[in-house]
């Protein structure tokens, strides 16, 4: 009974978050509109030159203002495929501006989902981790998100800021809140910390070498997109907090691990720690180096396909596309297995100090 | 040469010198991961039915970042078999966003990158959206399972006299710890993945109206927040199936494990 209460409660709660943000077009300044009608004014097929047959549309939507009165007609092209153009249908939600006289549609209303989602994400949290420690995870990625977006507005706001400085403190400063918030303000927080900071530094410094002695032979920092700045600098602080996550993930595994077999006996040698951080290193090591491969080779697959149907050969698109994922990769691998002898050996020196004198 | 060739050939080397047989395994299924990824994207290009393609070609990813991940046969069936319910359930729930969020294909922030190339390619970007967000959570899923399961079997192998009572509360007390990093993880690896977009919005001063509704952002949140339900429903479902095995099968769960 209490278990079907709790679903109920969580279905409840989604349709409520849905209705009630579905609804909040009076927060918005700019014009929010419900789609109300559509039609299709022409269509016809188009072949562009790589023989690629799409349907362009044009459709005219009918479209209510939900912040403002009255309401409004315009036209919409769009392909099949919807690549870069969007297929409107009734019931959908626009934000809307006006340019040189004509209304235009600057996106779809989305919010309402990305409501939904925290709702179910957060009350999931909260029934697994019980309240208390729900809040204090989500705190501290909200204190991490603040200090992100800290950093990201020094970024955009100081002139000539060494980009790659800046983003390698906050990934300690973050790093450092997590540990703190997650294990407390201990010895192990400090040591996982260490291992860490230390791994993560190798893999990056082990990355720069190999650049400056290969003169970034393959390396096309110039395909990244989004670029307002210098790319290889904005590549070094993306490599640094990408890896960063995963290190830490595998440290303070080994660290607990370590921290656990000197409950058990405080006995053990120096040699006893090392193996034994070794082997819960080894242990977990391919899937969290699977973890990041997947984040960053899947983000390109879109752009991929593009460029496979517009007759662009295998080797280019590995040099265009996924190069710089595949390098963030392979970085971010080498951090993840350099940081199992690193903690190990960090770990087991704390742990076995001051341990010789009481021998003799 | 080539700098991305000569950091292969480094992670291969260390990998082998610090983790041996299972390091020379991990490289391995790497690039098989890598090669079933250019198969799906061939698939899609093809225009095989993406749905078919996503899932089987997830279970074929799943199976070898776990299988080759580890030696203990038992540790490996209970996390693929969590990993595949949950990312079912995460491949329905990336269908229904989808739905609703039209997160396809490219914008306007894209227009340098699209520059002479054709759009009307005739493939449905509503799909590729979908197995972007079923491909970017894969890893984490498997590692979540994978990290709970193993902690568990250690667990039942160091204490003789657990109880199922006792082996579930080590359960929680452990997946909760778990949850935190993995999360962590996953959080760090989006945000770096994702800085040159998070600085084109605040240099361009988007409005807080579009940070809550843009195309490009929102589809990097919701494949995160599918990716923290993912490791979250790991978690949970891996619990369960090891404490459930325990109660039917007691002590002779762990007796094959090491092969």
């Amino acid at each position: 009974m209490k278990k079907i209460s709790k679903w109920l409660i969580l279905g409840l709660l989604l349709i409520l978050t849905w209705v009630l943000v579905e609804h909040d077009s009076f927060l918005y300044q700019q014009p929010v509109g419900l789609v109300t009608a559509t039609k299709t004014l022409s269509s016809s097929d188009v072949t562009d030159e790589h023989g690629n047959v799409d349907d362009v549309h044009i459709q005219q939507v009918q479209i209510k203002f939900l912040n403002r009165s009255g309401q409004i007609k315009l036209e919409n092209q769009y392909t099949d495929s919807q690549s870069l153009s969007e297929h409107y249908q009734v019931g959908n939600q626009v934000l809307l501006t006006k340019r040189s006289g004509s209304w235009q549609v600057v996106s779809l209303k989305r919010d309402s989902l990305l409501a939904v989602l925290l709702v179910l994400l957060i009350y999931l949290l909260v029934v697994y981790l019980r309240p208390a420690r729900a809040s204090w995870l989500l705190l501290s990625m909200l204190v991490n998100i603040i200090i992100f977006i800290t950093a990201l507005y020094l970024d955009v706001h100081i002139k000539n800021i060494n980009v790659v400085a800046l983003f390698t403190i906050t990934a300690a400063l973050l790093a450092g809140i997590s540990l703190l918030m997650v294990l407390g303000k201990n010895r192990q927080a400090l040591i996982t910390w260490l291992a860490t900071i230390l791994s993560t530094s190798l893999a990056l410094g082990i990355m720069m070498l190999v650049l400056n002695l290969t003169h970034h032979e393959g390396v096309h920092f110039e395909t990244m997109s989004y670029v307002t700045q210098v790319p290889a600098a904005v590549f070094y602080a993306q490599a640094v907090i990408g890896v960063l996550g995963a290190v830490m993930d595998e440290s303070s595994d080994i660290v607990a691990g370590l921290f656990g077999l000197r409950r058990e006996s405080d006995q053990h040698r120096f040699h006893d720690y090392w193996q034994g951080g070794l082997s819960v290193g080894r242990e977990i090591l391919g899937t969290l180096i699977n973890v990041l491969f997947m984040i960053f080779i899947a983000e390109t697959i879109p752009m991929v396909i593009l460029m496979l149907r517009n007759n662009n050969n295998w080797s280019y698109i590995l040099d265009q596309i996924m190069n710089l994922g595949i390098l963030q990769s392979v970085v971010s691998a080498i951090g993840i297995v350099l940081a199992v002898p690193i903690t190990s050996l960090i770990t087991a020196q704390l742990l076995t100090r001051g341990q010789k004198y009481e021998r003799h | 040469m080539n700098a991305i060739s000569v950091l292969a050939i480094i992670l291969f080397f260390l990998l082998i010198l610090i983790a041996g047989r299972q390091g020379l395994k991990s490289f391995i299924g790497l690039v098989l991961n890598f090669l079933v990824i250019f198969l799906l994207i061939i698939l899609i290009n093809w225009q095989f039915n993406p749905y078919l393609v996503t899932a089987i070609l997830a279970v074929v990813i799943l199976a070898i970042a776990i299988y080759l991940s580890s030696d203990r046969i038992t540790v490996m069936n209970i996390s693929f078999k969590t990993s595949l319910m949950v990312v079912a359930c995460l491949m329905m729930l990336a269908i229904v966003v989808q739905h609703f969020g039209q997160l396809q294909g490219f914008a306007v922030e894209n227009s340098d990158e699209l520059e002479g190339l054709s759009l009307n390619v005739g493939i449905a970007f509503g799909h590729l959206a979908m197995i972007v967000m079923v491909i970017s959570v894969l890893g984490a899923v498997a590692e979540a399972a994978m990290a709970i399961t193993a902690d568990l079997f250690e667990v039942i192998e160091r204490s003789p006299q657990i109880t199922v009572q006792g082996l579930q509360a080590q359960a929680h007390t452990i997946g909760q710890q778990i949850l935190g990093t993995a999360i962590n993880t996953l959080f760090f690896g989006m945000l770096g993945a994702n800085l040159p977009l998070l600085i084109w919005f605040l240099r361009l001063r988007y409005s807080p109206a579009l940070l809550v509704n843009a195309k490009l952002l929102l589809m990097e949140i919701m494949t995160m927040l599918l990716g923290m339900l993912g490791i979250l429903l790991s978690i949970w479902l891996a619990s369960w199936l090891v404490v459930h095995t325990f109660k039917n099968k007691g002590r002779s769960l762990i007796d094959e494990t090491d092969l």
